[in-house]
């Protein structure tokens, strides 16, 4: 791996005191994942999204900027001008997206790098072919837009938290678009599913557990799911699945996902016309 | 739905040659002659007054020429060479054309016919509207009016059997498996016209009707659909050239129709696999050879 | 490669009519060969060739320490290599982009342990465990490439064996591990899950798999779908490209289709495959 040498790294090979403090076991820990009631631990219900928190024009020297929290989660992100593409010679009829995801290294229990890892770097391309559907990307051919999304708390869903912002961000920067692009998660485990997981119920919905009986090789159904739609198109923009499901699993949960995309697409409207309203009120006073 | 994963060990031989005493290949820097009383031609050159092989391929002798031809080249256009090509770039005055040569091709505007006639002159306008005409990733089918220096060929269109392609399937071969011969523009009796470019670049199309709906050429139907006999013969055909190109045979009207009429035991998807490509290849090369010894 | 307006109708009345242009149905594959063990340095090898598609695979075997918070799993890491001579494009960093998309793809896919259990692969909990290396050489590309280099993986891992331990001894703070030599010792791993890879291309209102080039040029949206025993491990984009919900779910509901026959096939084959031969790359 290439090491950054302007910056001063940590040493490597460190481990998290988490790791030798005496946690309840994960088998403990899935029992209250969702109690007898129907809470969660934070007390939601299964199919209750979090309270969302958006606020625009963060940065001001990015042309559209957005900060989204989403519980704990929070998420910034910033757009630039459409530039031309770095070292490419042939002529491209559509327009690039760049996007970059970056956890800063403070957001997670663990401390992450200034480099993106693998796992940065997939969730980058996730969002950059949930984005691209949702830019008219041929009215500036030979351009990129850069859009950069930094998370400063991690506390599950920041990947959808992203490309819900990223969309909003877009749409202040005045990049056209065909559709306002929101995104959800979706946790599952053994039966029991839950929207918009915390990173402990990411963390629980990841782990395949084996069934009880004899069978060595029965797994219970498990993964996470993340939709991006486009509400008044009805076209699914980004669809990234992971673990270990049945199709009829992915066939049940698709309702809530795109249900809970579509609330958040309204959120989003309405904040993107408060702005307008308070752009043209500001100037106005200003005259 | 057909999945067929094979071994390796079940790979067929592609080669058709039967009793065929293969010509003697030269490598590059293998003396083939003395130079004294020989003219050098192409893929060789002079050294310590022998002639040697710049190239591996199989030896030409015209008369007191002697060159050799490579067995796997790009295309070296000749001037009346037909050829398939496609649109890489639109410049001023000029397309830039993919003709599977060494060196882009170069398609003058001057040296079209635009629509409106022949005897229409070119003014500013049409330079603009040269990406109306032809934009990137057209096909034209042409003729080579000429080979610069470089080896860089220019091409012409002025003919109404010339100009842009609709709706057909490109098959791509070696050049040197095209065999030359009069006319490269075949109504095959099958129902389907086709194309041989001297490049390589075979066009396979539905057939292309009196060649005076063809203005110029430079209209695309594309809300025909071609009927579904003619898109299997289409698709049949491909595959068929497919198979004949792996056995490296001769392409012409008459190995083609031959290859086509082998395969009709198969269906059109039974052609992807090797040993059936083999098969049909092995048939026309059978009757092909009956043929020359009658 | 581009292509121009009228041969994208061309193909795409095709996959309407459900004949596309070299005469398949929408949901046939082209024959595709494997060959496995052809690598003599490597634990396990495999090389796949799908129409002009070319994949080689080899796994490596190193004895390492667990990762902390998985103190009795062994360690799987997937690296492509999109070498120069696949197409020049891949020169210098060119392919850097496609590469990490499908080794990421592929720890996403074998993740799961339904997929792959590295259990398995743990020698001493906390001390040792095996740590398997799988290189993927795309040597050429001719479109398809997930599906491809998903069957490679698979034939890899299953032609793979793993070393067999005689002992393991704490000495202080010194792990011992004694290793047999003998080839009889070593342990075929179990790949029944490993995940196998489909990309449902959407051509006009149909979907497609086993998309040639020249049909990966017309598709409007492409679904990699990753299906280990019928369950669904893991869903990702191909391409860029929006998708109506229903044709979504349809698209899934084919890619599992497929891709449990597409397993079966490949069994079949790896299990006919006589155990030595050597064809090498003669082709």
């Amino acid at each position: 791996m290439p090491v950054d040498n302007r910056r001063i790294t940590v040493p490597e090979n460190t481990t998290c005191y988490n790791l030798f403090t005496k946690s309840k076991s994960f088998k403990n820990r899935c029992e209250h994942f969702i109690n007898t009631s129907g809470k969660r631990p934070d007390g939601r219900k299964a199919e209750e999204h979090r309270k969302i928190f958006l606020q625009m024009n963060v940065v001001t020297q990015a042309k559209g900027s957005a900060y989204i929290e989403v519980g704990k989660t929070k998420v910034i992100v910033s757009v630039f001008d459409p530039r031309g593409i770095p070292n490419n010679s042939d002529y491209k009829q559509n327009g690039e997206l760049y996007c970059e995801f970056k956890y800063a290294p403070f957001s997670c229990t663990k401390r992450r790098l200034h480099q993106q890892d693998s796992e940065e770097k997939q969730k980058s391309l996730i969002m950059k072919r949930s984005l691209e559907s949702a830019v008219c990307r041929h009215e500036f051919p030979n351009f990129q837009v850069d859009i950069y999304a930094l998370v400063l708390e991690n506390d599950g869903s920041t990947l959808s938290a992203a490309i819900t912002a990223a969309g909003i961000a877009l749409a202040q920067a005045g990049i056209p678009m065909y559709d306002i692009i929101t995104a959800a998660e979706f946790g599952y485990q053994d039966g029991t599913y839950v929207l918009d997981p915390t990173s402990q119920e990411e963390r629980i919905c990841s782990v395949t557990m084996q069934e009880n009986n004899d069978s060595a090789n029965e797994f219970k159904p498990q993964g996470i799911i993340i939709l991006s739609m486009l509400l008044t198109h009805q076209q699914v923009s980004g669809f990234h699945a992971n673990g270990n499901l049945r199709l009829s699993d992915v066939n049940n949960s698709f309702d809530v996902i795109s249900r809970a995309t579509a609330d958040i697409a309204n959120l989003v409207k309405k904040n993107l016309v408060k702005q307008v309203i308070k752009n043209v009120q500001e100037n106005a006073i200003k005259k | 739905m057909k999945i067929q994963v094979r071994l390796a060990t079940q790979r067929v031989d592609p080669s058709v040659a039967i009793n065929y005493r293969s010509p003697k290949i030269f490598t590059p820097g293998e003396v083939i002659t003395v130079q004294d009383e020989f003219m050098r031609g192409h893929g060789t050159y002079e050294e310590d007054g022998y002639l040697k092989s710049s190239v591996a391929g199989v030896k030409q002798q015209v008369n007191k020429l002697i060159s050799v031809r490579p067995l796997k080249s790009r295309y070296n256009g000749e001037i009346g060479d037909v050829v398939v090509g496609r649109i890489t770039e639109v410049q001023q005055k000029r397309w830039k054309v993919d003709t599977n040569s060494r060196l882009d091709s170069v398609l003058l505007l001057s040296s079209v016919n635009l629509p409106g006639g022949e005897l229409r002159r070119r003014c500013a306008e049409d330079e603009h509207m040269m990406r109306e005409y032809l934009q990137e990733g057209d096909l034209i089918s042409a003729e080579v009016q000429n080979v610069h220096s470089d080896g860089s060929l220019s091409l012409h269109t002025r003919s109404l059997k010339y100009g842009k392609l609709s709706q057909g399937v490109l098959v791509k071969v070696f050049p040197s498996l095209i065999k030359r011969s009069k006319t490269h523009f075949h109504n095959l009796p099958v129902g389907i016209s086709i194309i041989l470019g001297n490049n390589g670049f075979i066009w396979i199309c539905p057939p292309i009707n009196n060649e005076e709906d063809n203005v110029g050429g430079f209209v695309q139907n594309l809300e025909e659909v071609i009927p579904r006999t003619e898109r299997e013969t289409i698709g049949r055909l491909r595959n068929c050239i497919l198979a004949l190109a792996q056995s490296k045979m001769l392409l012409y009207d008459t190995s083609i129709l031959y290859a086509f009429e082998e395969s009709l035991k198969y269906s059109v998807s039974e052609l992807l696999i090797p040993e059936s490509m083999v098969d049909v290849a092995m048939s026309t090369q059978h009757r092909i050879n009956m043929l020359e010894n009658d | 490669m581009s292509l121009c307006e009228a041969e994208k109708t061309f193909i795409l009345h095709g996959v309407e009519e459900n004949f596309r242009i070299d005469g398949r149905e929408r949901e046939d594959y082209r024959p595709m060969e494997v060959e496995i063990g052809i690598i003599s340095h490597a634990f396990g090898s495999a090389r796949l060739r799908l129409a002009n598609t070319d994949v080689l695979v080899a796994v490596k075997i190193e004895v390492d320490t667990p990762y902390p918070e998985k103190p009795s799993q062994g360690k799987l890491d997937f690296f492509v290599d999109c070498s120069a001579n696949a197409t020049p494009d891949f020169e210098g960093r060119g392919g850097e982009d496609l590469a990490t998309g499908i080794s990421n793809s592929l720890s996403d896919a074998y993740r799961s342990s339904k997929a792959f259990d590295l259990k398995k692969l743990c020698i001493m909990k906390g001390q040792k465990c095996w740590k398997l290396l799988v290189d993927i050489l795309l040597l050429e590309c001719g479109g398809n490439l997930y599906d491809a280099v998903s069957l490679a993986v698979k034939a890899a891992l299953w032609n793979t064996r793993v070393p067999g331990v005689k002992s393991v001894g704490i000495d202080g703070k010194n792990v011992e591990l004694n290793v047999s030599e003998r080839l009889n010792d070593c342990v075929p791993l179990d790949v029944s899950g490993a995940p196998v890879m489909v990309t449902v291309c959407k051509i006009g209102e149909y979907c497609v798999v086993d998309p040639s080039a020249a049909e990966e040029k017309c598709s409007s949206a492409a679904l990699v779908v990753a299906v280990s025993q019928g369950n669904i491990t893991t869903v990702l984009q191909g391409s860029a490209g929006s998708l109506h919900p229903t044709t979504l779910m349809d698209s899934l509901g084919l890619g599992v289709e497929v891709a449990n026959q597409l397993n079966i096939a490949l069994m079949e084959t790896l299990q006919s495959a006589p155990p030595h031969f050597d064809v090498g790359f003669l082709k």
